[in-house]
């Protein structure tokens, strides 16, 4: 194999400690979503095996704690995707606006997980009744209290939530598959929503929801033989989002552990897929790309290493394709689930 | 993610909201980001200014010219901030501002972010508002012409069109689109959304469609796009995937005619496949047909699924003896 064809753990997880510490100020953009890239660099350095060397754990667990908000009243209870309303004055409090972000609550509560938190300071039922207010009566969900678009990315942010609190009182099950089925395409892959094209990553949101909902079994024998064979067909070296586009390192992720979810995975060529992911690497700074020769960003570095990861190897940890954490962390998540279940 | 707000805002020689008279008022709050922050953003000066005059807003609730103003600022900022747009929304209602005039400001800055999730939202309240959806075929047919498969655009298309009826003249807008990139699967997906919405797939439309869709085949052969729109035809056939004679004979002469598509010989398997499950025509046969061809696929023709294929090939192998056991048994009786 090339030289440049090889994982450079070491590089990557330079990459990341950078991502995690300061970003330049032309990340903007991603003010108000901290977290989410926090989740990327520190389940990233899971993933690389790295997770001891990251200093002050504690302190990282504590501001993600400050972005949880309770508000019974308002029913905004989660977490804030970032600090970007916070102020002395409104801390620990609620303020006008200060809602959680379904993503946030996602990313917040794997991020805990990886961190080895027990989730004892998480509210899970104002969690849990916030949740309820997200969902629209056709059973997708929005992202926060009002002004938010509703898509597939939402329920599976909802169902995650809901399988790492072990408590599914905020989503309407029932809703949600239909919702999820509704937007299965002529194509057989799932879209964003009812009638729109079929597209990898929704089709990972929609395939990993139904897993955690228990509701795989909705699916017809001919629907899910024809899914795999949509999500097999993505695959060109690397794998692309849709028919007709280009690959792109992310896809190795969404539509591999969709095929990993269905129990198929090993239907894939590996080393078309890996030779894809490194070739997206950068051999200098660190960091994976979506494709060749183009700059490195936090999401499909995160998204490139577990990618590769679904295909157990030596240097990183083996992923959970539903949460989309290292299995290391999902082991943890279980433990807590037969504690609480304990206590009840 | 671009930089270019920040150009544009240094281009003008901005003046901090710190050192605006008309702003000395307004109390300015800094963000708290705790103790020990991470992936702490560098801001610019500018942006830690106004983002410290929002929060000071939107403790005091203000709504006012100066106010939209500021969103604005934020927003060319960081154009992905959904509170700044929420709060801008409200005060757009709160001073009953002229929702056309939004719509032009939304529409230049959806130019320039075309794939930003809050700037689409915040043209679809607009629309919902104004409860007038004539502007946008003609919009997002703007959008689509420098990315034709721009995700964002096609859903907010389609929300416009189910909403406010606008199906007249869409398939020849998406034929228009496939004889530019015949591969376009989002005009494909477009084509499909439009006949389920309107006429339906009735035998008439269905062999219409079953023309349209083999004769853009007979163009690119190798078209995964084209190919999973035939399927998605014959799913509205009665009679399943194998039966419609028009297909069978086109994908027999293409196959004799030398043609190794990957799809035509998948299409191939799964037609193989439906009349072993029905028990149609010869079973033993149709089998061997169906495993020839999952070995051509998985040897030559789609080695990357080479697993998948091998696999195929072995369960039509039992399925076709499960059948033969059914048929043993039905004889036994």
């Amino acid at each position: 194999m090339p030289v440049n064809l090889i994982l450079k753990p070491k590089l990557h997880k330079k990459y990341l400690y950078r991502c995690l510490q300061c970003i330049p100020s032309h990340f903007a953009s991603y003010d108000t979503t901290r977290l989410v890239l926090a989740f990327f660099a520190i389940s990233g350095l899971d993933l690389l095996k790295d997770l001891d060397s990251l200093k002050k754990q504690q302190k990282i667990i504590d501001w993600i704690y400050s972005l949880q908000v309770v508000d019974n009243k308002e029913l905004v209870s989660g977490f804030q995707g970032s600090t970007t309303l916070n102020t002395i004055e409104n801390r620990n409090r609620s303020a006008p606006y200060k809602w959680c972000h379904i993503a946030g609550t996602y990313t917040a509560l794997c991020t805990l997980l990886i961190l080895g938190d027990d989730l004892n300071r998480v509210n899970k039922e104002a969690i849990a009744s916030s949740l309820k207010v997200l969902q629209l009566p056709n059973g997708v969900f929005c992202a926060s209290k009002d002004g938010s678009e509703s898509d597939m990315r939402f329920i599976y942010c909802a169902a995650c939530i809901s399988y790492i609190i072990d408590d599914w009182s905020g989503v309407d099950i029932e809703k949600a598959t239909d919702y999820i089925l509704k937007s299965l395409t002529y194509e057989f892959g799932f879209a964003q929503a009812p009638q729109l094209e079929a597209h990898g990553g929704s089709t990972y949101c929609a395939i990993a929801s139904l897993a955690l909902m228990g509701k795989l079994s909705a699916l017809s024998e001919i629907q899910r033989k024809n899914i795999i064979r949509w999500l097999l067909n993505r695959q060109k070296d690397g794998f692309q989002g849709r028919p007709n586009k280009p690959v792109d390192t992310c896809y190795s992720f969404w539509v591999g552990a969709a095929l990993k979810i269905l129990d198929v995975f090993d239907f894939v060529d590996f080393d078309q897929n890996k030779t894809y992911v490194l070739s997206t690497q950068d051999n200098l700074y660190g960091g994976l790309s979506k494709w060749v020769d183009t700059t490195s960003d936090p999401l499909h570095t995160y998204m490139g290493l577990s990618g590769l990861s679904l295909m157990k190897y030596d240097e990183l940890e083996e992923v959970n394709p539903l949460l989309n954490i290292s299995q290391r962390a999902y082991a943890h998540l279980k433990s807590l689930h037969m504690k609480w279940r304990l206590r009840l | 993610m671009s930089d270019s707000s920040d150009e544009e805002i240094s281009q003008q020689k901005w003046v901090l909201y710190k050192d605006r008279p008309d702003w000395k008022d307004v109390e300015p709050i800094p963000q708290d980001d705790g103790e020990e922050p991470v992936v702490t953003i560098a801001y610019s000066k500018e942006f830690t200014d106004v983002y410290d005059y929002f929060r000071g807003i939107l403790k005091t609730q203000e709504k006012s010219e100066r106010a939209l103003q500021l969103t604005k600022d934020a927003a060319n900022l960081n154009p992905a901030n959904y509170t700044v747009w929420q709060y801008r929304r409200d005060i757009i209602k709160a001073l009953k501002k002229d929702l056309r005039e939004e719509l032009e400001y939304i529409r230049q800055t959806i130019r320039k972010h075309s794939k930003n999730y809050q700037v689409w939202h915040h043209r679809k309240v607009l629309v919902e508002w104004l409860n007038d959806g004539s502007e946008e075929l003609e919009f997002t047919k703007s959008i689509l012409e420098t990315d034709d498969k721009n995700y964002h655009a096609w859903q907010h298309r389609q929300w416009a069109m189910k909403t406010f009826n606008l199906y007249e003249g869409e398939l020849e807008y998406v034929d228009s689109l496939l004889q530019t990139d015949i591969r376009n699967n989002s005009a494909w997906n477009q084509r499909y959304f439009v006949v389920n919405n309107t006429t339906g797939f009735n035998d008439a439309v269905l062999s219409r469609e079953i023309d349209y869709t083999l004769s853009k085949i007979n163009i690119v052969k190798e078209n995964e796009s084209a190919w999973n729109y035939l399927r998605g035809l014959l799913l509205h056939d009665k009679e399943g995937l194998s039966k419609n004679q028009k297909v069978v004979k086109f994908c027999e002469d293409l196959y004799n005619s030398g043609n190794r598509s990957a799809f035509l010989l998948a299409l191939l398997v799964d037609m193989c496949d439906e009349e072993i499950s029905q028990g149609s025509g010869d079973v033993l046969l149709v089998r061997q047909k169906g495993i020839a061809l999952c070995k051509e696929l998985a040897s030559n023709y789609d080695t990357i699924r080479c697993k998948y294929w091998e696999y195929m090939a072995s369960t039509l192998e039992k399925k076709g003896t499960e059948t033969d056991d059914t048929c043993t048994s039905s004889t036994g009786n």
